[in-house]
This record gives structure tokens, sequence and C-alpha cells, in this order.
């Protein structure tokens, strides 16, 4: 039910003030939110708060929104604005962060198996790249967008996105290798 | 660095600024990007009787494997996002109520987003509708009351009360092949017979609009 129309279908009822069809909005694509955060911040509880902001966020700007680009594409917008402002702020309270990030991995150790460590290196690698390599490789290694698209969420170009990807490669490869 | 066809032994030595070709002269970002997009094995037709390209190859594509796992994880976003986007949004959509008077006991009041997606469901009940969305009309006037009597209204009072007089809008999207007209009057029948029962509204107009046809 409700899966047969189409994004912009749901988007000008919801722009006419039909709630419900936001609603459907979320329920397709709260999940691209929440994992593009996930993968730019690193862990669940920022995810969780930055994929709400961007949605609530979306809602509100919804009467701007503009049919030139996919609800998608608007949403990864926002959402990765977003989660840079967190990456940025977090950056400045980093340094009286005296007990360390706590792990939210809700295992005890005994069930930490070796790709939950894998995980974790990787997740650490990506979150360890600067903020414009980061948001490159998550969106195309890790969403699988084209350049095209990427550039057009980053408010970039084409060239711009793939020196980032070039870069970001080099560094996620050298961490990996040197982990391995 | 090791000879063609050798292991590389030093990846990172490899992968440094310094470099950017290798020994055959290809291009070390683009065996880079050809790996991690998942493409290691398939050799162009250079790389075929390159021993360089393949050992790097090999390499990167080893080296990216965790990151494709990563990629491929399932993620479920917790439920607690959509609980909280959907009470966040309702804070935000100006509220208005329908007020059933009873004889004795007191008032009970109604949300109108309550009435709309009451009909709404109504509506999706009807054979051949694909999709339906409610609202009430009364939404738009609602905010503008409340914009204009924010400064000087007892905190409690409820805006925009609407009586029993409720006036609801649906947008339907109809099953191709059926017959636009019967449904969006089975709609209607349907929506005011279920807000009368179920919500005790005495006046209900329900306007329906058919904006898509689904095939």
């Amino acid at each position: 039910m409700g899966s047969e129309v189409d994004d912009a279908y749901l988007v000008r009822r919801a722009q006419e003030g039909y709630v419900d069809a936001y609603a459907d909005l979320v329920d397709r694509h709260g999940l691209l939110a929440y994992r593009v955060a996930l993968r730019l911040l690193g862990n669940h509880q920022d995810a969780e708060d930055v994929a709400q902001e961007a949605l609530v966020a979306a809602w509100q700007q919804l009467p701007g929104f503009k049919a030139d680009s996919s609800f998608s594409t608007w949403l990864y917008r926002i959402v990765t604005r977003r989660a840079l402002n967190r990456i940025t702020r977090r950056r400045v309270t980093e340094s009286l962060d005296l007990l360390g990030d706590v792990s939210d991995a809700g295992d005890g150790p005994g069930q930490q198996t070796e790709r939950n460590l894998t995980v974790d290196a990787v997740t650490d690698a990506v979150t360890a790249l600067p903020p414009p390599q980061r948001v490159a490789i998550v969106l195309r290694h890790f969403e699988g967008l084209p350049l095209a698209e990427i550039a057009d969420i980053t408010g970039s170009t084409v060239p711009a996105v793939r020196s980032h990807l070039f870069r970001g490669r080099r560094t996620l490869s050298k961490t990996l290798a040197e982990w391995r | 660095m090791s000879g063609p066809g050798q292991p590389i032994d030093d990846v990172s030595l490899l992968l440094s600024g310094a470099n950017t070709r290798l020994a055959c002269g290809a291009d070390i970002d683009a065996l880079l990007e050809q790996a991690a997009d998942g493409y290691a094995g398939q050799f162009t037709s250079h790389q075929r009787d390159c021993l360089y390209c393949q050992a790097a190859l090999r390499e990167f594509g080893r080296l990216w494997e965790p990151v494709r796992d990563l990629a491929a994880e399932r993620v479920t976003v917790p439920a607690a996002v959509k609980i909280a986007v959907a009470s966040q949004i309702r804070k935000l959509v100006a509220d208005v109520w329908y007020t059933l008077q009873l004889s004795d006991g007191g008032a009970v009041r109604v949300a109108a987003r309550v009435v709309a997606r009451i009909a709404r469901e109504a509506a999706r009940d009807v054979a051949g509708v694909g999709v339906a969305f409610g609202r009430s009309t009364h939404s738009r006037m609602a905010g503008l009351v409340e914009r204009a009597t924010l400064r000087h209204r007892h905190p409690n009072a409820a805006v925009g009360v609407l009586g029993r007089t409720a006036v609801v809008d649906l947008a339907i999207a109809v099953e191709y092949g059926d017959q636009v007209d019967a449904v969006a009057r089975a709609v209607q029948r349907r929506a005011v017979a279920e807000l009368r029962s179920k919500v005790g509204l005495r006046d209900v107009t329900v306007n329906v609009t058919v904006d898509d046809v689904i095939t």
C-alpha cells in the first residue's frame, strides 16, 4: 500500500498539508538519512540525532523544495550538511572529553567477534578522514551514488568530487594497510 | 618496490603521495578506484598482460574488502527516530479541534488530524483506491488564528475549536481501470459513515480529489 506512487507525488501532497504523505516519505527515506549519518559520524547516538533533525528540517523546508532534484538527493544534502555541522562542533569540544569515546556496542566483551573489530576499524578509518573526503567516500562507496549526484548534493563539481575521492581512497587504504 | 607479479611488500609505500604510477605506467589512483568499485578482478586488455597491475589490483582489492563488507551491512533505523520525527512534526502543525458536547461529564475534544486519519483509513478500505491522504481544511485557518492570538491567549486555550462540523479533504489515487466517479463516491460515503459512527461528528463534509491514476 502506498508503494505504487512516486516520491514526487508524495512531496506534492505533503506540500499541500497532507501530513501523512510526509510520514510515507519518512518511511521510504528514513533509512537513507540514518545510514548516511551513521557512516559519516561513526556512532549510533549521533546518527539518530542527526537523522531526526534532518527529517524534521526537511518537513520545515518542504514548501521551498523545488522538484529540480529528487527528494532523496535533497534529503542527502540536508543530512550531510547537518552531519558536517556536528563534526565541526564536536571537534571543538573533543579536547575536553577526558573519558574518551564510550563504545556504543551494547554487547559484552565476550560477543566482540573479529568481524565487529573489523567493522569498528573501518568505521574509525572512515571517520578519521577530513570531512570533504569523508563525505565523498561515504556517498560514493557506501551509498553507491554517481559522481554527478554527489556534486549536486555537496554543491560542488564532478572534478572536485573526483579529487576528494582520490585523496580519500589513498588515505583510507593507507590506514587499512597499516592496520592489517 | 617488488618486481612484476611478486606480492607487494609495502602497500603503504606504494600509496604514499610521491607515487602516482606503477612501473608499467598505470595510474595508481585509477587502479585504486577500480578495486574500490569492486572490479579488481575485471582486467582491461593492458591489465591482462601486466603483472604489475594484477599484483596491485589484488592487493587493493584485499584492502577494500572490509570497506565493502561494512557498506553491505544491513542497517535498520531505530524506531525511536520515526516516532520522534512524527511527534515533532505534530507539534509544528497547528492543531484544530472538534469539540463534542456531552450531556454530562464534560466535553470531549478530538484533534482534526485524528479525524483526517480516520477518513484516510476509511478511504483506503474502498476497492479501487491506490493511495489516500486526508487533511482538515481548517488547518490553514487555525494556523492564522493561532498566530493572531498568540500574545493574548490563555496558555491552555484550545486553538481553532470548530464544534461538531467537520470538513475533511481526501486526496486519492485510483487504480487504473476502475470507474473514477464511482470510486470517489464510495470513498465519500464510507468516510462520512465512519466519521459519524466512530467520532460522533454530526455534520461531516468530505471533499474527495482524485489526483492520480495508478497503473
